[in-house]
């Protein structure tokens, strides 16, 4: 029998800490991997665009997935994103993924090309093949341009590896199709201001940048709707993260937010590689303000049990 | 079907297949509920090619309510007859196109070869599921002879949910020769394709999908017998199944039937095939070519296999020559190499059988062949056995072995061809018409032959005498009619105020 994975709880798509000119600062991401560990997260996303993986060689992402493996030690899961322009770049993390001893890959469009869902499909199968490992579908089309549609599923689920799919379209009806229609792939909530939406149609984990920094308040929500099934809790908790939510899908500038959270969190991040860049003052002041009034009103529900 | 490649070529593309394993239920891949998987081997070189579902009981049945759903809800079974063709014919198209890649994965999955797969089996099952689809629009109901004052109408109607059990020696030919029928008739199928061979099946069910089969009427189970065959055989939300394979299982889903539902069951099952060669035969260098092909065909794993030579003493030493020289133009190797005649058997465990047989014969019986290579091939092996109570003249061995055994008359010759539990197909060769006749008459066997190894084709019935099968024929438009109900509609026409008129 080959190890089918599951998808339960929170897996946070790790930020790459940086230095000032630019090098990977491999110590503070040694402490961020401690910090989620020891605050309850289900597992770990490397190669995210998150981590700004755009701005990485394949082989400075395989280094980056090596090290949080070791660093992980089999206490959690590694996801290894192969989310890359080039199909053979893909299919190097892929290998490389395979080598390593990685749980899963993270599997998205290659972005700019715009495929045809036949194109992604094959492009899909061909990561697949050279890897042979569990795969998370990841459904990004504000950034990719295109859809996972239905032919693409149909077509990609010859393969038993597909057992999931992040889904961050933002598309209510997404979350009903594949619900209904997919039950066979694990749906995980990849549009943060829609957790409990997903949850409610039976997601059972969540892929989630905020918890980078907040990893708490996120386990808090996956537990009370996807445990113990307590909606009218989870929307009170729900309510409480929507501003942050706001702060980071709406602000147009997401992995400055997440990164500048995570130092919040009391962990280094350093700069963005180009050509993003830090949050100013006026931002970071917002998010403060979002970050504070959630975690005093997510305590506050927390201490009621 | 463009020419052949090379067999560099034909590993190319090997390499680069993207195999489908899961099951295909109500329209899209699923693993098993149970996340269970079986290796699938390459039978030539004994390398894993992927994990595929490990379905149960539990994925049959929802195979069966998808299918029960779609039946009902008349998304098939009610389309316009022209409809459904134009599905079926698309399917055709789509096969056409990807012919290639099904030709590879079939020989990678099953170990025939690449020639077989290039030139019978993928332009066979194209041509029967085309067949079956132009048939569906061209048959019609009947009104019988009944009074004046009442219309007796006989329609036919597809039967319902069909549970179609395949065998592993041709995978998609006896998938077409299944589905084409049943899904012309307007039925919804639960496929199992052999555990050793599933592949092939999946990508058509893709390719149905594709040209517009409604999700929920065509779902593949794949899985082993006692896991996925014996639950689809017991189910009693299923109307009918129809096995090809052994006579062992075939007996079981008799006994599924009538423990469950009584559903209809129609068995295509094993065969020892009589092969006559009379002294009067002409041609026997033709006659030597049928006799090879009749035998070694596809390594011989073939139920209707002519795997007995039956053949007059006057002729029998001039025959057997003939026959080895022609039995030695069938080159054993790689099923990838297009030159390649006979292929690997179809798993180990089968080998192993075969090899059993192999040992039987005492020395000297041998004419040619006897050897075994690589835990996976045949050669082409011809035994005179002496006598039709041989071992190796009565059971049916499903490998490349031909049996010989003499005969001194025409009547003798169609008593030794029918002195056997099967009666699936039977040859004769004579230049004698009335012989030819009588014995085509005489020959106990679903189909006879004379002067020529065939089985017709899609246009002619193909099934079995004795315990070689029963309950329909596979191909033409009986084929047809087994996926189908008879129905008489009998409407009166009488006007009941005729009498107070007067």
């Amino acid at each position: 029998m080959t190890f089918r994975f599951t998808l339960e709880g929170i897996y946070t798509p790790i930020v790459t800490p940086f230095e000032d000119d630019g090098a990977v600062n491999f110590d503070a991401l040694a402490d961020i991997v401690e910090h989620l560990v020891e605050n309850g997260v289900h597992g770990i996303i490397s190669g995210g665009s998150t981590a700004e993986n755009y701005t990485q060689t394949v082989e400075e992402r395989l280094e980056l997935a090596r090290f949080i493996k070791d660093r992980l030690n089999g206490r959690l899961p590694l996801i290894v994103g192969t989310g890359a322009m080039r199909t053979p770049d893909s299919v190097a993390l892929a290998q490389g993924a395979r080598d390593m001893g990685a749980d899963a890959l993270l599997l998205g469009t290659p972005p700019y090309s715009v495929p045809t869902e036949r194109e992604n499909a094959l492009n899909a199968l061909a990561i697949d093949r050279a890897a042979d490992l569990p795969i998370i579908l990841y459904n990004y089309p504000g950034r990719m341009g295109v859809h996972m549609g239905e032919e693409f599923l149909d077509h990609v689920c010859r393969s038993r590896n597909v057992i999931g799919i992040k889904e961050s379209s933002g598309d209510i009806n997404r979350v009903h199709l594949l619900a209904r229609d997919y039950p066979h792939i694990q749906m995980s909530c990849g549009m943060d201001d829609q957790a409990l939406e997903f949850f409610a149609w039976g997601a059972r984990s969540w892929i989630c940048a905020g918890s980078n920094f907040l990893p708490e308040e996120h386990v808090f929500l996956y537990e009370t709707c996807a445990v113990n099934s307590d909606f009218a809790k989870g929307r009170r908790i729900m309510s409480a993260m929507m501003p942050l939510m706001r702060v980071l899908e709406q602000g147009g500038k997401f992995i400055q937010c997440v990164k500048h959270g995570t130092e919040m969190a009391g962990l280094r991040t350093g700069p963005m590689r180009p050509p993003l860049r830090g949050l100013n003052k006026d931002d970071k002041r917002q998010l403060e303000q979002v970050v504070s009034t959630l975690k005093i009103t997510i305590a506050a529900i927390k201490a009621e049990n | 079907m463009s020419e052949l490649l090379t067999r560099e070529e034909y590993e190319a593309i090997a390499a680069n297949l993207t195999l489908p394993v899961n099951a295909f239920i109500d329209g899209s891949f699923r693993p098993a509920k149970s996340g269970k998987t079986f290796e699938t081997v390459n039978p030539a070189t004994g390398v894993k090619l992927a994990d595929v579902a490990a379905c149960d009981a539990e994925d049959v049945d929802f195979a069966v309510s998808r299918a029960r759903e779609a039946f009902d809800d008349g998304r098939w079974s009610k389309l316009h007859p022209s409809e459904r063709k134009d599905v079926l014919i698309r399917l055709c198209k789509l096969m056409t196109r990807n012919a290639r890649e099904l030709a590879v994965m079939e020989s990678l999955d099953s170990g025939k070869t690449i020639y077989d797969c290039e030139t019978v089996d993928v332009p066979e099952t194209i041509h029967c599921i085309k067949w079956h689809a132009e048939l569906i629009d061209k048959i019609y109901d009947q009104v019988a002879p009944a009074s004046d004052d009442h219309i007796a109408m006989v329609v036919r109607e597809p039967v319902g949910v069909v549970g179609l059990v395949l065998p592993w020696n041709f995978p998609l030919l006896m998938m077409a020769w299944k589905i084409g029928p049943a899904l012309a008739a307007g039925c919804s199928v639960v496929v199992k394709p052999a555990g050793e061979t599933s592949l092939t099946a999946l990508r058509i069910a893709e390719l149905a999908y594709e040209a517009g089969v409604p999700a929920g009427v065509l779902n593949i189970v794949t899985g082993s017998g006692s896991q996925v065959g014996e639950p689809l055989g017991k189910h009693a939300d299923v109307d009918m199944v129809s096995f090809t394979g052994s006579t062992v299982t075939g007996r079981r889903f008799l006994h599924y039937s009538a423990d469950s539902n009584l559903k209809e069951v129609v068995l295509e099952m094993g065969g020892k095939n009589p092969c006559i060669v009379m002294d009067d035969a002409e041609y026997l260098d033709s006659v030597a070519e049928h006799v090879v092909n009749g035998a070694f065909w596809n390594m011989g794993e073939n139920c209707s296999a002519a795997a007995r030579l039956i053949v007059h003493k006057d002729i029998k030493d001039d025959l057997l020559e003939r026959v080895k020289a022609a039995a030695r133009q069938w080159n054993v190797g790689a099923p990838l190499d297009p030159s390649v005649r006979v292929g690997a058997l179809v798993s180990k465990a089968h080998f192993d059988k075969v090899c059993s047989y192999l040992a039987l014969p005492e020395k000297g019986q041998i004419i040619t062949g006897g050897k075994a290579i690589d835990g996976a091939f045949v050669e082409p092996t011809i035994v005179d056995v002496g006598s039709n109570d041989d071992t190796l003249a009565r059971e049916e061995i499903f490998g490349p072995i031909l049996s010989v055994i003499t005969v001194s008359s025409f009547d003798e010759a169609i008593s030794v061809a029918n002195d056997t539990e099967y009666g699936l197909a039977a040859s004769i060769f004579t230049a004698n018409a009335r012989r030819a006749i009588r014995g085509a008459r005489a020959l106990r066997a679903g189909t006879v032959t004379v002067n020529s190894f065939g089985e017709g084709d899609i246009t002619t019935p193909f099934g079995g005498y004795k315990q070689s099968g029963f309950g329909g024929r596979d191909n033409g438009v009986h084929a047809h009619d087994q996926y189908t109900q008879l129905k008489t509609i009998w409407i009166d026409l009488g006007d009941p105020f005729d009498s107070e008129v007067d």
